[in-house]
């Protein structure tokens, strides 16, 4: 019986339920996973690619599914809902509610037999295929069966014996549970705006115009059309494609909601940009937009190239209509733009509807049943210094159900919500609940005495050839002592009585002639493990996936390839070696650089759960760039915040804090690292000894010379106006005009990339300044208006209250000129079309930030870490994992590593501190078992692997030799394929079993 | 007189080719048997060695098969494994053997459809190709 006080109940399998998931089972906490859906991955498994990479998305998020279904902590209770939560933090009651879903999983085997006889309903497509009663969301749906929707089924006794494995059972029920647990992290997401109430675009009624998650399953290889991009109507490819954003976002009208829902900007650019990567010039993709809100890291280079590289027309514009040509069935947007009030009218072959993210009802409804309190908007309502924490202290929210977000900011506040919740359980244990095993049996220097077992996984396997004459064939290859036909080898029963034959026949080696090694070889190790084998004795034939479902239909075949499949295997067993996974005494201290807000919240959070801490600050005081900062958007002071910080964590027990500390030298490996520092103003050395380290080393506010900055007391940055504002509030009162030029030193080729913060400061400071002078005029000079998520709310409220909002292009910037102690500003005006000049009592820059690159340039040096193109630190996985840094054991958090408002800095700040109570929670670090080894005696220096390195390991040591650490090595072998000497092996894929399988395939038999 | 049927080994890295060829199957799409699969973590691990060796022993066709360039689960392993291929297919055109019966191709691992129709191509290259010169010789004999 597990304690009950280390379970965490996840509502909401998509990508941030999931990586909360893993966080905490990470960490050695329980994990009750629900989803309402019938299998788990939310809203991502739908889409084709994810941007800014143009990656695919179910590459991304497939390992993660089926780690997630695996992990021993994770219990993923689908078709599952929350019905009452009593208690409180660390100490709930959940009441869960199981819908019935007709099918024992413990039977299915994911065959798709049921499929086939309703062929018409495996796949889900919304809104261009109707659901019916069988339904598997996406080909990689874990738990990996299929549900049925009983009402909608005609014939059950079809349905029931359509199943071979006799799963389908027409009488399940509704069944109801209760469950202890310490917190409760809510991940449930949004749905996207159905536009059919929307008449002027026709969506629904002209089968061309769709949205933009339609137009994804249209592109995406396990989509309706198998990846070809046609049009609905006529199934011709089309030519030329229009986006249309803010569909249901940013508005007043009927239906629409007025906050911005931050992720279709960049949806729209990579759908059109894989577009064009597909089509080149035979398609024209036009974007229709408002706002390019492109202010995530890196997002602005993509808006670029998009533009530049791609060729994308972008439209300034929000149209009218779309209206349905009859005569050559293209669609006909009207519309009007800066340059022309007149409507111009344009035709296209398919419209995409840019629809934005909305609550459900449903979800209002889990709010009441949890007891939480949810915004103006519907979203769960949270604190700008409390980004994650709910109304209802235990219970906390991630992802877009917080607010409208993209994966990355999701994951951030994923790892955030496990890193709270953690906070309400009893400490984790010691030795994190591994199981007993016995020892491993030594098989070095014996013969090989091979087993195969050969699964028939019903008619999968069994339909297509004869299990009994292939086990029967594979007992007579060289080595192979026992082979029998297994049933379903991965059953709890099948892997008894294998386990049992290890031992009896005293095996050293096994093939399990089945399924996929990715799916089912952790299953097969764990097995032999148990059985006192090393886990590295195994080799899986997949005679599945890639022999008799291929040829299910040409028997013979199949029966000859799954021959060659097994004697390949046997070969390669035969030549495998027991491997020792490579472990490292972890030290359970942390060193956190930088010592702001981020630096001090993930301190905080890590001292709380029992870490030492060493925080490390450069400058002689802690706070950081937001010291500066008096207001934030919302109205909360951040003084009174940033002291009652500063106060805890120098009061802290397990808080160290150094400052004037500079980082001179670091040696070691993830889990024991020493980093040198010199500190202080007589500068002397010390060696902190640290497991893991996070970065939070910020940012610079930017100071570009520009606009007579620093020349002219009339002009300043937007952070000094936050100020005069908040300490001088009589001189605001005297002003008569107030001038904002938004992107100063942002956007522009010395520094590309948005600052994120700028617009919102911008409205932030105008509305103050109106509140103290509502007379006053404020101008504000932008490019695209960059107020994302709720902060829209704020632009909306600055022009209702007469800010005045002028666009200006990059090739005609304002001009500014002193004017005795004001200053000048001309500028054009693209509506009216002619030159304006305003005098200003005060012009303030938004001059956002900057990355400090003296800093990140020497810290990047000094622990060999990568950067981004702008100079930042340079995250694993800029998706799922931008959090981690691409050394082990390295975390990032705040501006360090893109601009970020405050509360985005702590929920990273938390994110980056559940990433290292993760990885702390272990006694020793597992650095899996393929790693590259270089024979010293056969190795000529001759560099070939040092370049050679995707991760630039290799380097060569005073002996003279190449070394490569097995800590650092990814484990690819790309040294080992070019090293001309042959002295580089890399372990479980070593040259000689990879020879013996082709020599076990080509080998002729007279 | 009996279709000539090649033997066709394809180094499948893991993140990628691999996993597109259990899509295939899982999509119940139909190649050619003569394509056996040998996984490899990277592309990139793939030596010139294995390669020569497949024909050596008799194999008639070699397929390397990695991510899609750019999306490397290794960053540039499909890339070293791109221009070793090209290399020794140089090197093949030297000693008699034609440069096509060793090709590199990529995939992401969505795409089952792709894997399916690479390997029925060049199952139908090679057949059209004939038997590897190495087996020339002797007399060829279908593995039992």
């Amino acid at each position: 019986m597990p304690n009950q006080n280390n379970t965490v109940l996840v509502i909401g399998s998509g990508v941030g339920g999931m990586k909360a998931a893993m966080d905490l089972s990470e960490a050695g906490r329980d994990v009750v996973l629900i989803d309402q859906a019938a299998s788990i991955g939310g809203l991502m498994t739908r889409l084709d690619r994810t941007f800014p990479t143009n990656n695919c998305d179910l590459c991304t998020i497939a390992p993660n599914l089926s780690e997630n279904a695996r992990d021993k902590h994770i219990e993923v209770l689908p078709l599952t809902q929350v019905s009452a939560l009593q208690g409180q933090a660390g100490d709930f009651t959940a009441t869960l509610t199981r819908a019935p879903r007709y099918i024992d999983m413990e039977k299915c085997t994911a065959c798709g037999e049921c499929h086939k006889a309703f062929p018409e309903c495996v796949r889900f497509e919304p809104g261009l295929d109707h659901r019916a009663p069988t339904c598997m969301r996406y080909p990689q749906a874990t738990p990996q069966a299929f549900s049925i929707d009983m009402e909608k089924c005609e014939d059950t006794a079809a349905l029931v014996n359509a199943c071979p494995a006799g799963a389908i059972n027409p009488d399940d029920g509704e069944r109801t549970e209760e469950r202890q647990v310490g917190a409760v992290v809510l991940a449930i997401g949004a749905e996207l705006f159905d536009p059919s109430g929307l008449e002027n675009f026709g969506y629904g009624v002209y089968p061309d115009v769709v949205t933009g998650l339609e137009y994804e399953r249209i592109m995406s290889a396990s989509g309706p059309t198998g990846g070809e991009l046609v049009r609905p109507s006529n199934g011709k490819p089309p030519q030329r494609v229009a986006w249309i954003q803010c569909v249901g976002s940013r508005g007043i009208n009927r239906e629409d909601v007025s906050y911005c829902s931050g992720v279709c900007c960049m949806y729209a650019l990579k759908e059109a940009i894989v577009t064009k990567e597909r089509f080149q010039d035979d398609i024209e993709a036009t974007i229709f937009y408002m706002d390019m809100r492109t202010y995530g890291k890196d997002y602005e280079l993509y808006y670029d190239r998009a533009k530049k590289t791609y060729g994308v027309r972008l439209e300034r514009c929000r149209p009218h209509s779309i209206i349905s040509d009859a005569a050559s069935g293209q669609l006909t947007i009207s519309y009007a733009t800066d340059a022309s009030s007149a409507l111009t009218t344009e035709k296209f072959d398919m419209v995409v509807l840019s629809t934005g993210f909305r609550v459900t009802e449903n979800a209002c409804q889990l709010a009441r049943v949890l007891g939480i309190e949810l915004n103006e908007h519907n979203f769960a309502r949270t604190q700008s210094f409390s980004p994650v924490a709910t109304s209802r202290p235990g219970v906390y929210v991630c992802g877009v159900f917080e607010s409208p977000k993209d994966i990355p900011e999701t994951m951030m506040q994923a790892s955030a919500a496990a890193c709270l919740a953690s906070k309400n359980l009893v400490p984790v244990a010691a030795g994190n609940g591994e199981a007993e095993l016995p020892p491993e049996r030594d098989v070095s220097g014996e013969e090989p005495r091979i087993g195969v077992f050969v699964c028939d996984c019903e008619q999968n396997i069994g339909g297509a050839v004869d299990v009994d004459a292939l086990a029967a064939y594979a007992g007579k290859l060289p080595g192979v002592v026992l082979s029998q036909s297994a049933g379903h080898g991965c059953s709890r029963e099948a892997l008894e009585k294998i386990k049992a034959a290890i031992v009896e026949q005293n095996l050293n080696r096994v093939v399990i002639g089945g399924c996929s090694p990715r799916t089912h070889e952790n299953l097969f190790q764990n097995t032999l493990r148990e059985a006192g084998l090393n886990k590295y004795l195994v080799e899986m034939a997949n005679i599945r996936d890639q022999d008799t479902w291929v040829h299910m239909n040409y028997p013979e075949m199949a029966m000859t390839k799954a021959k060659d499949l097994i004697r390949m295997a046997v070969a390669g067993v035969a030549q495998a070696q027991a491997l020792k996974d490579n472990t490292l005494p972890m030290n359970k201290d942390v060193l956190v650089l930088g010592g702001g807000v981020s630096g001090m919240n993930a301190a905080l959070e890590l001292a709380d759960q029992g870490h030492r801490v060493y925080l490390a600050e450069q400058a002689g005081h802690l706070g950081g760039m937001a010291l500066a900062v008096r207001k934030t958007l919302e109205g909360d002071d951040v003084p009174s915040y940033m002291a009652d910080l500063i106060e805890k964590v120098s009061q802290h027990a397990l808080i160290e804090v150094i400052t004037q500390a500079i980082v001179v030298d670091h040696f070691g490996m993830p889990g024991m690292y020493k980093t040198g520092f010199q500190i202080g103003p007589r500068m002397y050395y010390r060696q902190i000894e640290h497991g893991a380290t996070v970065l939070a080393t910020g940012a610079t506010h930017n100071v570009p010379r520009a606009y007579s900055l620093g020349e002219h007391a009339a002009v300043t940055t937007q952070i000094e106006l936050d100020s005069v504002i908040e300490d001088q509030p009589e001189r605001v009162k005297d002003w008569g005009q107030l001038v904002m030029i938004q992107c100063v030193g942002s956007r522009v080729p010395e520094n590309p990339n948005c600052s994120r913060i700028c617009c919102q400061s911008a409205i932030k400071n105008a509305l103050r300044a109106l509140d103290l002078n509502p007379d006053m005029r404020v101008f504000i000079l932008y490019r695209d208006m960059r107020t994302y998520g709720f902060s829209e709310d704020y632009y909306a409220e600055a022009r209702r209250r007469g800010v005045i909002f002028v666009r200006y292009e990059t090739d005609t910037p304002p001009e500014v000129t002193p004017d005795g102690d004001k200053v000048k500003i001309a500028f054009a005006d693209p509506i009216i079309g002619r030159k304006l000049a305003v005098t200003a009592d005060c012009l303030a820059l938004s001059t956002g930030m900057a990355v400090n690159e003296e800093a990140t340039e020497d810290l990047a040096t000094i622990f060999h870490l990568n950067r981004s193109l702008d100079g930042s630190f340079l995250e694993e996985h800029i998706k799922l994992r931008p959090t981690d840094l691409s050394i082990p054991g390295f975390f990032v958090a705040g501006s360090a590593h893109a601009p970020k408002n405050i509360k985005e800095c702590i929920a990273q700040a938390q994110a980056a501190a559940s990433r290292v109570l993760s990885m702390l929670s272990k006694d020793t670090i597992n650095l899996g078992a393929t790693v590259a080894r270089v024979d010293p005696e056969k190795c000529a220096t001759c560099l070939v692997c040092v370049r050679a390195c995707p991760y630039g390991v290799p380097f060569i040591n005073e002996d003279r030799y190449s070394e490569i650490d097995p800590a650092k090595c990814h484990g690819c072998g790309t040294c080992a394929a070019e090293c001309p000497a042959k002295a580089i092996e890399l372990t479980r894929f070593e040259d000689a079993p990879i020879m013996a399988r082709l020599e076990g395939l080509l080998e002729r038999s007279a | 007189m009996e279709q000539f049927e090649p033997t066709i080994v394809a180094f499948c890295c893991h993140y990628c080719a691999y996993t597109a060829a259990d899509m295939a199957g899982s999509m119940r799409l139909v190649y050619p048997p003569n394509v056996k699969i040998i996984r490899v973590p990277c592309s990139g691990k793939v030596d010139t060695l294995h390669i020569m060796k497949a024909l050596e022993k008799g194999a008639d066709g070699v397929l390397v098969a990695g991510c899609l360039e750019g999306d490397c689960h290794f960053k540039t392993g499909n890339v070293k494994a791109l221009q070793r291929v090209t290399y020794l297919q140089g090197y093949l055109e030297e000693i008699g053997i034609e440069a096509e019966r060793v090709q590199m191709v990529t995939m992401s691992a969505g795409m089952g459809g792709r894997f399916a129709r690479i390997t029925t191509e060049f199952t139908e290259k090679i057949r059209e190709l004939g038997p590897n010169p190495v087996n020339a010789g002797g007399s060829r004999l279908a593995a039992s």
